[in-house]
């Protein structure tokens, strides 16, 4: 950590000077504590940790799908680079799609990186520089990341400030290198967007430990409250203000003013996407009964209800139209970022009343960066307009609209060919329009008929993920996201749900507990399910795949908006999984940690097993960790409805540490995958850090980055790259038990590739001994010559070479 | 040569560029298959999922794999090709098998060489269209045909958008021009 020095020297005599009065200011020296040895590559660059990338790249390599076969960015092009071509620069289309990557994983980097720097200043500017951060009394090592990273031990506010300054220097220069005329290289632009990704965790861990530390959000706590969620948990009696986006510092003002102005109780706060899971993590705010209306896919559904009174934006995922579609229910706008201005008038430097009364008086929208004045205007705004909008309040359509707007329908299927799931619209649309045509009835008589005529639009609720293409691409500009809506309200009623608040990172102590049975693989897994709601189906699919893992006692992790989508999921005896599982990180347990940059501390718990468990040095040494993760930590991230930059750039940052990460269908169009090809032995070879011997490990694990294209796939190759070189024949058995159940649950047959993980006898899963040796006698299989190595993939930590 | 008319992609949006699939009709399909020394049929989640007026799209893999076209199953669907009587020669997911098809060295499932013709069907539309591009920029010399109803800009050739009673048609031309 550096510190800021600082003294004064009132007098001072020798025999050469006299000094009086005299203040020295020495700016930031250096004080860190020799806590751990420093190790190799503190602050990395660039260059630093290219070596190991290249291991990795040189296992899964990259598989290229272009989205687009030209490049755009200079004024040579556009440029043809389809099928060996190459543009007017000399780019070639594996180099191009790997720029591109970096550029999305740039963006996803920089905006957790800004939030945080975002959030730094203002606690600083809030607390001070000196404020220090406490991570409770159960946390020791509490920032794994920057710690491995980075190289220190962050103790206050202005140590976050200066990680952040080396997590900004390095998107620098990742952007700068897609300029024209600037990297040559696929793999070279893939070991800039590990690096950049990297930086990413970082930023986000920086961002989390200020909040958790300024806001006293839980510290880990497994037993953190479960807080309300759902479309149909919001008080609409109230004056309602909603929160959207990703920094969560004007709605814990704004909750702090409803405290301050004794109005806790009369003012419904809710939020979408992270800030509101960020809000439900804030005490106060709980007091007030904050609501997490839901995740990304509901908020054109929320505003379009015109249920909020007031919309309070901050940044990240929020609909460009929120604006448009706000004003059409006379909702006003504040936007309290300087990412997003939408063309509103600054009135920061107002007066708070002066700028609720032009609200009130109908202004659109205004911006106010100062998120003190920001929460105050929110709440009174709300107050007062409360009663002029109590009419617009969950108006959409009525019956008979819905009705006579599915009579307009052509059937030209524009809508289903825009919609990203290719949902049977029309077919829905013509069930409404039969009834809405026949004569003789009522419209109301219509709804009620034996055979509801909105059941099929009803229907694609669940399925819908909430863009609204569907009705940009309509010519007769049918409102067919609001009908669906409209279809569904009986449903949306209904969506009460209980969400853990997220409890931030993970205790040392349950570290300590669960450490062994990971790395020995008696655990058989931890499933990190995180990320944006653009699932190919239902919602209810992650929570199919969590209820999957925890069922079979994996550790289940979630973030984000799938973690507010697991809590709409419902077991089949009909309990939510919060409720029925532990908020522990234990086998079983299913842990929501919080918000996007609360996915550091997934990553961070792999870590921490190194630190904690394994008693590795983790100080600027993060080659040797991320190898002992490689081998070791049977983990994977599954980010089924991967759409953002920021997935983007958390998946390629996790992947760096040696975690494996699936993506459902949609993620195919980021344009590449890091896959093993399991075929082909020679890919699968480690070091025995004892003896220096190679080993042949098999494909454990055998993707770095890999689309599914279903869930029961999905499911199935969770539980295979949760394989790692070094678990124990126990662990092995126990994972192999996994693998094989749910492929011939969800395949129904038996995986064809057993022989590639059984390296002894003793791997060979005892309840199914019969028709796994079976199978491997078909496969002529054979033990492996060194079964049990101390995999690694780096030279360097083989502790005795072969070579003497 | 005769001009052929623009198709649009399904996804209208799905513009990758100058290079585009030709339209397929039944002809084509059939004369490509015929022509083919080692055809490929890649099929995914989506056959057990539709239905064209009573028959699955799965009964038409069925009958091309009894045609001697080898089919790689992908996503979760062996057991349900196994229970219609379909053992695939392989399965594995998409992004494995495109993986493999990519590489020029690659000997295919049975080791006997590489595929010149692959067939797509029932695969969800963007996900086919993503593989489709990668076997059209790293492995251009592979011909690709789409039976899926969505026109598939980045195959070779692809249905234009039929509705289902002319899809399928087209696939039961298909099955009769090929023959037993």
């Amino acid at each position: 950590m550096s510190r800021r020095t600082k003294f004064k020297i009132d007098e001072l005599k020798t025999d050469s000077m006299h000094i009086k009065n005299l203040e020295v200011d020495i700016g930031r020296i250096a004080t860190e504590e020799d806590w751990e040895p420093l190790g190799p590559t503190p602050t990395p660059g660039i260059l630093d940790l290219r070596n190991w990338d290249m291991k990795l790249l040189s296992r899964y390599k990259p598989l290229y799908a272009p989205i687009c076969d030209l490049c755009c960015l200079c004024t040579y092009g556009k440029c043809d680079l389809s099928r060996g071509r190459r543009g007017a620069c000399g780019i070639d289309i594996a180099t191009q799609q790997a720029r591109m990557v970096l550029i999305a994983c740039c963006i996803g980097a920089s905006a957790h990186i800004a939030h945080a720097r975002h959030m730094v200043h203002h606690l600083i500017e809030e607390y001070g520089p000196d404020h220090r951060l406490d991570m409770g009394k159960e946390i020791n090592v509490e920032a794994p990341l920057i710690r491995t990273v980075y190289g220190i031990k962050p103790e206050t506010l202005r140590d976050l400030e200066d990680v952040l300054n080396w997590c900004e220097e390095q998107v620098v220069h990742c952007v700068s290198s897609a300029h024209t005329g600037q990297e040559a290289d696929s793999l070279d632009y893939e070991s800039k967007a590990l690096h950049v990704s990297m930086a990413d965790q970082v930023g986000m861990e920086v961002a989390d430990i200020a909040q958790i530390a300024a806001f006293n959000f839980p510290k880990g706590d497994p037993g953190a409250p479960l807080v309300e969620t759902g479309l149909g948990t919001v008080d609409k009696d109230k004056p309602i203000v909603l929160c959207i986006g990703h920094n969560v510092s004007s709605g814990v003002e704004a909750v702090d003013y409803l405290e301050e102005s004794g109005l806790m109780g009369q003012v419904q706060m809710c939020g979408l996407c992270c800030t509101a899971h960020d809000l439900s993590r804030y005490e106060k705010a709980r007091h007030a009964r904050v609501k997490v209306v839901g995740p990304l896919s509901q908020q054109l559904k929320f505003v379009r209800s015109g249920m909020a009174d007031v919309i309070l934006v901050d940044e990240q995922c929020v609909r460009l139209d929120v604006l448009s579609e706000a004003k059409a229910k006379m909702t006003p706008v504040i936007a309290t970022s300087d990412k997003i201005c939408m063309g509103l008038p600054d009135r920061t430097m107002d007066p708070a009343d002066q700028i609720v009364e032009d609200l009130y008086n109908g202004a659109p929208g205004v911006i106010i960066s100062d998120v003190r004045k920001a929460g105050e205007v929110a709440i009174k705004t709300a107050v007062k307009i409360a009663p002029k909008r109590s009419k617009l309040k969950g108006q959409l359509l009525s019956t008979e609209e819905l009705l006579n707007h599915a009579k307009r329908c052509t059937g030209c299927q524009q809508c289903m060919r825009v919609c990203p799931n290719n949902l049977p619209i029309e077919e829905a649309m013509q069930s409404a329009a039969k009834a809405a045509s026949e004569p003789k009835k009522s419209a109301k008589a219509k709804a009620k008929a034996e055979e509801d005529p909105l059941q099929k639009l009803a229907e694609l609720y669940e399925l819908c993920v909430g863009c609204g293409k569907c009705e940009d691409a309509c010519e007769r500009k049918i409102p067919i996201h609001s009908m669906i809506t409209k279809a569904a309200e009986k449903l949306i009623a209904e969506e009460k749900h209980k969400l853990r608040a997220g409890r931030g990172p993970i205790l040392d102590t349950e570290i300590r507990e669960v450490g062994a049975p990971i790395v020995f693989g008696e655990i058989p897994g931890i499933i990190a399910i995180v990320g944006c709601p653009n699932y190919k189906g239902s919602y209810k699919e992650v929570g199919r795949i969590a209820e999957e893992f925890l069922k079979r006692r994996y550790i289940v992790v979630a973030s984000g908006c799938e973690a507010m989508d697991i809590a709409r999921y419902r077991t089949e005896e009909g309990e939510s999984l919060y409720e029925k599982y532990s908020g522990k990180f234990e086998a079983g347990g299913l842990v929501n940690v919080g918000s996007c940059v609360s996915n550091a501390w997934i990553t961070g718990a792999a870590v921490k097993i190194a630190s904690i468990f394994a008693r590795r040095n983790i100080r600027a040494n993060f080659e040797e960790i991320a190898d002992y993760i490689t081998n070791r930590v049977g983990a994977c991230g599954i980010s089924w409805g991967a759409m953002s930059q920021k997935a983007a750039s958390i998946a390629t940052g996790t992947n760096r540490w040696g975690i494996p990460v699936i993506v459902g269908p949609q993620g195919s169009k980021y344009r590449r995958m890091y896959l093993g090809r399991k075929d082909c032995k020679d890919d699968w070879y480690v070091y025995d850090a004892r003896t220096g011997q190679k080993a042949y490990v098999g494909p454990a694990f055998e993707h770095l980055m890999y689309a599914a294209e279903s869930v029961e796939e999905c499911i199935v190759m969770a539980a295979k790259l949760c394989i790692r070189a070094n678990d124990t024949t126990k662990g092995r058995m126990i994972k192999l038990t996994h693998y094989i159940d749910l492929h011939k649950r969800y395949f129904g047959t038996m995986p064809d590739d057993i022989h590639l993980f059984v390296r002894t006898m003793a791997d060979v899963p005892i309840t199914m001994k019969d028709e796994v040796l079976s199978f491997l006698k078909s496969k002529d299989w054979k033990e492996n010559e060194l079964p049990n190595p101390d995999a690694t993939l780096i030279k360097r930590l083989i502790r005795v070479s072969k070579e003497g | 040569m005769k001009p052929v008319a623009a198709v649009k992609p399904w996804d209208v949006a799905n513009i990758p560029g100058p290079v585009m699939a030709m339209p397929l009709d039944p002809k084509i399909a059939v004369a490509m298959i015929k022509r083919a020394r080692r055809p490929l049929l890649i099929v995914g989640s989506r056959i057990t999922e539709i239905e064209l007026n009573g028959k699955k799209l799965v009964d038409y893999v069925v009958q091309l794999g009894k045609k001697g076209i080898h089919v790689i199953a992908t996503a979760h669907v062996v057991g349900e090709l196994m229970k219609h009587g379909c053992k695939p020669d392989a399965w594995m997911p998409l992004a494995n098998i495109i993986d493999r098809l990519r590489d020029k060295d690659w000997v295919g499932v049975d080791g006997k060489g590489p595929y010149d013709l692959l067939i797509f069907m029932g695969i969800h539309y963007y996900f086919e269209s993503q593989m489709l591009s990668t076997i059209k920029n790293f492995s251009p010399q592979t011909k690709t045909i789409s039976l899926d109803r969505e026109f598939q800009p980045n195959a070779n050739f692809s249905f234009p958008n039929p509705n289902e009673k002319l899809w399928k048609e087209h696939l039961e031309n298909i099955m009769t021009m090929l023959g037993k």
